[in-house]
């Protein structure tokens, strides 16, 4: 490449040399070959070496020093093209695309047919989706390459990505028929021709695209995608005899695949149950080791024909003991018809084990054998999950409990007695059966995630850690691990155990971390643009451009999200003392009882800080041994991802702009998650605080749209009403926005007042709905402060047997947080009386004195047994010693 | 139950079930390197709501000193214990295998699994007709060693049956507790490209 500023042959050939050093990630080498250029005075200020050692800087992780000099490099010699791509490579190296992106356009100017700037330029394009961009840069690099494969694949690719699929099909045609020789089984070309058809497929040709296949099917060596989509284009096209043969080849294949059956039935046009359930044992008779045969009928069958396929299935499970059986057949539960079904047959599988062994009493009369003894368990297991699915507390308690008595050491029935504590509201006790049943197999780490989430539930973020720490490697901390393998779900449970804690940092931390985690699995495709390509996985990789996407639609995403919105939320509202403060507050007006607690709870902290960055030098130097390690492998690391910021619990929690770091979380939602119905009410919730009308009103009718009977929703207009009476006395609207304004009003509530809204929502749900009287009396009290007493009245005295546990916690703690309705103790108090009668396992309602109780107890009866073993301890340490007592004294006087 | 081909959309999801299953853990973008270097290689099982409750994570690796061609290896292999005791793990294992040798021409599938974890042995040997190769001392990053074990899929070839038939003549023989895992180094860090 010509030089805009060409250095002589000594020089030139320093400088090509560089070159190589770069590309072999020789930066040593490379920076002394810069500083020999550079220390000839001619040349000390040569833009291209100045930039290209800006590079090499970069490479070996001096950050700042490559900035300066690359930029100054730049300076010397703008009209370099080998000056603007450095500078594009550092910032790309930076994850700044768009600047990189500016950069590459520079050098473009000075050089338009650089093959490398052209290519780096268009990787940057795809990731961040300019498809336009794409779309050029591929035909510049098309015209300048025609000869190359991949010049046809990325021309295509950028037009199929557009959209136009016609083009795209076009030039895959062209360069196919442009392929002489074929091998026999050649997997690129196999991929490539698949890729073709699924872009026929998305331009609804699906004639052509059944000809294309039909075609080139003995050259295809994905058997399975191509006799997949020959089927389903048959059935598309109504050709559904040919369609038979398939599915039924392909189930034989794969007995297990929902989807088969269903293209088969499909195919074979049955669409009577009846008719369905009949095909369906025939294939048992077929397949008998496959489920899908024995299960799916029951999601077809109704009425006495589901009864009988439920008593073969149920009976079948519950002979094999199979522990999955609840679980498979959840699902049914939803149709209370199919319910009822099984609850009645397991009862009496129960009651007739328990008196014959056998599951019926027809079979106890034909004296058919006796059904193994385990049948029983797996019987108690199985009601008792039915009935804690229908949340009967005590009948779930009673059953499993009979099964436990029955085989003790069986880990399934502990983890379920567990989840029924856990649904009844007591996540203590639910954790300690869980503990238990981890303990009982330690080597299962399903069991110890599982028993860490319930200790996370139970708001024991440092024993979840701990246990956690049974799997995760040795030398870093638990938490470090696990954030390092990207662990999401434990993640998010701590995030939601410091929100209920009130520990808003610790939440935001997890959150923050759990969002980096995303923002670097949207970074990781970066590496796959030119991979794919040359492996030719193109149907992947396009299934991955479109998964990155959305990416941010992932429920793991949403949850965090939440949690970080509304504890963002929470900190604008009471915003936190800085740190200082709470230091001298809490020294000067605490009595010595709590100032006692208070140090102790300090010098606690102290310590595990302490511990903490003893364990975070430790983990250091592993990561630093583990980074040479892999260097010295010679393996691709990446020397120059940015160092993020770290995040700091004491920071978050004090952001001068809560609602701003809201709206980072909100923004994906709003985009991604639209069809959630929460995005919108969490939405409000910001808008409303920064007081921007129209915002919430984007945000009211995007919720009314998804459902406009949803109980927040009223709340949300009214305080909208309020927020807009209070504005309009401030100061006049803007004629347009008046006018959207007037529309609204109108469309909400038409000429009604609010107070007059509010008074038809109660009276409409004041007997049905306690979510719905629930916003109706914020909004009395929100209209009128003066009416407190009445809005908690019409709360308290809605009829609590229809009230489910979640409902009424909401109820109980917006009383007893008083931030809803004011201050209202007595309210709260009597309230949780009432709850407690009705819920008698939830702990939320139970009182602190007892449970505190009952802690100490348990803290008490800990203790016992460490110093019990401590006593053995010192006792066998006193043997031995004695024992070696000789050898001692031996080493105490050498 | 359904058992299928995983797509780049459900790799998110077996790194979860991975984390909750198995003491080996990867980065996402190593599932990426699978999921777009051998797209058909790994399969997922999910249940009636389509949560993936076990995977088989699987790729091709070039051939030994003195081999001819490429084999197939499983990288990952996990099902919830909430889901066990239904022969999933040996149909997943099945369904990759046929896949290695109908698109890869794979002539054997490998594996490593550890010393101690019994049940996963069980299946491999009875089940899936895997044979030890030899022991790795020390291959896990705890210290433990490793069984690595092969399975011949000459059966495999010509024949899209074999796979069901296999199913179909074990699994009622080993009654206790499917399977638990296998997995690989945690050396691997997915450099792909």
């Amino acid at each position: 490449m010509p030089s805009s500023d060409p250095l002589p042959p000594k020089e030139g050939a320093l400088f090509r040399k560089l070159l190589k050093c770069y590309e072999m990630k020789q930066y040593k080498n490379g920076l002394k070959l810069a500083k020999q250029i550079l220390s000839n005075p001619k040349y000390a200020e040569h833009g291209e070496t100045l930039a290209m050692k800006g590079l090499t800087l970069n490479g070996l992780g001096r950050r700042e020093e490559a900035y300066k000099y690359v930029r100054l490099g730049l300076r010397r010699d703008l009209r370099s093209h080998v000056c603007w791509h450095v500078y594009g490579l550092l910032q790309r190296s930076d994850k700044k695309y768009d600047e990189a992106i500016k950069c590459y356009r520079n050098a473009l100017k000075w050089e338009k047919d650089n093959l490398q700037i052209l290519k780096d330029l268009s990787l940057l394009q795809i990731q961040m989706r300019d498809r336009e961009g794409y779309k050029e840069t591929r035909h510049h690099l098309f015209t300048l390459r025609p000869s190359q494969h991949a010049s046809w694949i990325g021309f295509a690719m950028s037009y199929h990505l557009l959209g136009d699929y016609e083009m795209a099909n076009n030039i895959l045609d062209t360069f196919s028929q442009s392929q002489k020789s074929i091998e026999a089984h050649d997997y690129r070309h196999s991929e490539l021709l698949l890729y073709q058809n699924q872009i026929l497929i998305e331009s609804s040709h699906l004639q052509q695209a059944l000809d294309h296949l039909l075609k080139y099917e003995s050259q295809i060596v994905d058997k399975l995608a191509v006799r997949e989509t020959i089927g389903d284009l048959y059935i598309k096209l109504g050709q559904q005899e040919k369609a038979v043969p398939i599915f039924e080849a392909l189930i034989r294949r794969n007995p297990e695949n929902v989807l088969y059956y269903e293209q088969y039935m499909a195919a074979r046009r049955v669409t009577n149950s009846g008719a369905i359930v009949s095909v369906y044992r025939e294939f048992q008779e077929q397949y008998p080791r496959a489920l899908c045969p024995r299960r799916l009928p029951l999601d077809i069958a109704v009425g006495e024909e589901f009864r009988e396929v439920a008593d073969e299935y149920l009976r079948r499970g519950l002979r094999k003991g199979i522990p999955p059986l609840f679980v498979n057949v959840r699902t049914l539960h939803q149709v209370p018809e199919k319910a009822a079904i099984i609850e009645a047959l397991t009862l009496q599988y129960f009651e007739n084990l328990t008196r014959s062994g056998h599951f019926s009493r027809a079979d106890a009369d034909a004296e058919v054998p006796l059904e193994p003894a385990s049948a029983l368990v797996w019987t108690a297991l199985f009601l008792a999950q039915h009935y804690d699915y229908m949340r009967d507390t005590d009948r779930a308690l009673e059953y499993i409990n009979a099964a436990i008595d029955h085989t003790p050491t069986l880990i399934e029935l502990l983890i379920t007695k567990g989840r029924i504590f856990k649904h009844a509201g007591d996540p203590v006790e639910a954790y300690v059966w869980l503990e238990e049943a981890q303990s009982m197999d330690t080597a299962d780490r399903y069991i110890n995630s599982k028993c860490a989430k319930y200790m996370l539930r139970a708001n024991m973020v440092l024993e979840a850690e701990e246990i956690c720490a049974k799997f995760t490697r040795e030398g870093v901390s638990a938490m470090d691990n696990l954030n390092e393998m990207q662990c999401m779900w434990f993640q998010t449970e701590c995030a939601l155990a410091f929100q209920r804690m009130g520990r808003w940092g610790e939440a935001l931390k997890k959150c923050h971390e759990v969002d980096r985690h995303f923002a670097e699995i949207i970074e990781d495709q970066f590496d796959f643009h030119t991979y794919c390509m040359r492996k030719m996985t193109l149907r992947a990789y396009v299934g991955l451009l479109r998964l990155e996407d959305v990416l941010r639609r992932h429920p793991f995403y949403f949850k965090a999200a939440k949690c970080a919105i509304e504890v963002y939320i929470r900190l604008y509202d009471k915003p936190l003392a800085s740190e200082t403060t709470i230091e001298e507050i809490d020294i000067e007006n605490l009595p010595p009882s709590e100032l006692k607690k208070l140090r102790s709870k300090q010098r606690k902290a102290k310590k595990k800080a302490e511990l903490e960055s003893a364990q975070a030098a430790q983990a250091q130097v592993k990561r630093e041994q583990h980074q040479k390690s892999k260097q010295q492998a010679n393996q691709e690391t990446d020397p120059d991802a940015p160092q993020l910021d770290e995040l700091i619990p004491e920071k978050l929690e004090r952001t001068d702009e809560p609602l701003e770091k809201a709206i980072d979380f909100l923004k994906p939602l709003q985009e991604l998650a639209k069809e959630r119905i929460e995005t919108h009410l969490l939405a409000f919730e910001v808008y409303y605080r920064k007081n921007k009308l129209l915002l919430m009103l984007q945000s009211i009718r995007r919720a009314r749209a998804l459902d406009a009977t949803h109980p927040v929703l009223h709340s949300c207009i009214i305080r909208f009403m309020k927020a807009l009476e209070s504005a309009r006395q401030e100061q006049p609207f803007n004629v347009h926005v008046q006018q959207v304004l007037d529309k609204a009003t109108k469309e909400l509530i038409g000429k009604k007042t609010p107070q007059q809204l509010n008074d038809e929502f109660i009276a409409k749900h004041h007997t049905t709905s306690i979510l719905h009287l629930y916003e109706a009396a914020r909004g009395l009290y929100e209209l009128d402060a003066s009416k407190k007493a009445a809005a908690i009245k019409l709360i308290t005295d809605f009829n609590l047997s229809k009230l489910r546990l979640e409902e009424a916690t909401k109820i109980y703690t917006a009383l007893r947080d008083g931030d809803v309705f004011g201050d209202c103790e007595k309210e709260a108090d009597d309230y949780k009386l009432k709850c407690q009668e009705r819920f008698q396992y939830a702990r939320i309602f139970r009182n602190i004195e007892e449970l505190e109780a009952q802690l100490q107890e348990k803290e008490a009866a800990k203790l016992r047994a460490e110093e019990e073993q401590q006593q053995l301890n010192h006792l066998d340490s006193n043997e031995t010693a004695a024992s070696l007592g000789g050898l001692a004294s031996v080493a105490a006087a050498s | 139950m359904n058992i299928r081909c995983a797509k780049p959309e459900d790799l998110m999801t077996m790194q979860h079930c991975n984390l909750l299953c198995l003491p080996e853990n990867y980065q996402m973008k190593y599932y990426f390197y699978h999921g777009l270097t051998w797209p058909q290689l790994s399969y997922v099982a999910e249940d009636d709501k389509g949560g993936i409750v076990g995977y088989v994570l699987a790729k091709m690796e070039e051939p030994e000193p003195g081999e001819e061609s490429k084999h197939g290896h499983i990288t990952s292999l996990a099902v919830k214990r909430s889901y066990r005791r239904l022969g999933l793990a040996q149909k997943l294992m099945n369904q990759a295998s046929q896949a290695m040798v109908e698109c890869f021409n794979a002539q054997y599938v490998s594996l490593h699994v550890r010393k101690s974890n019994r049940a996963a042995l069980n299946l491999y040997t009875n089940s899936l007709k895997f044979k030890i190769i030899e022991v790795e001392p020390k291959y896990y990053a705890d210290g433990e060693d490793a069984y690595a074990m092969r399975r011949d899929l000459r059966e495999f070839a010509d024949d899209d049956n074999k796979g069901q038939r296999k199913d179909d003549e074990e699994g009622e023989k080993h009654k206790h507790r499917g399977t638990s895992g296998t997995h690989n180094h945690s050396g691997h860090d997915g450099h792909c490209c």
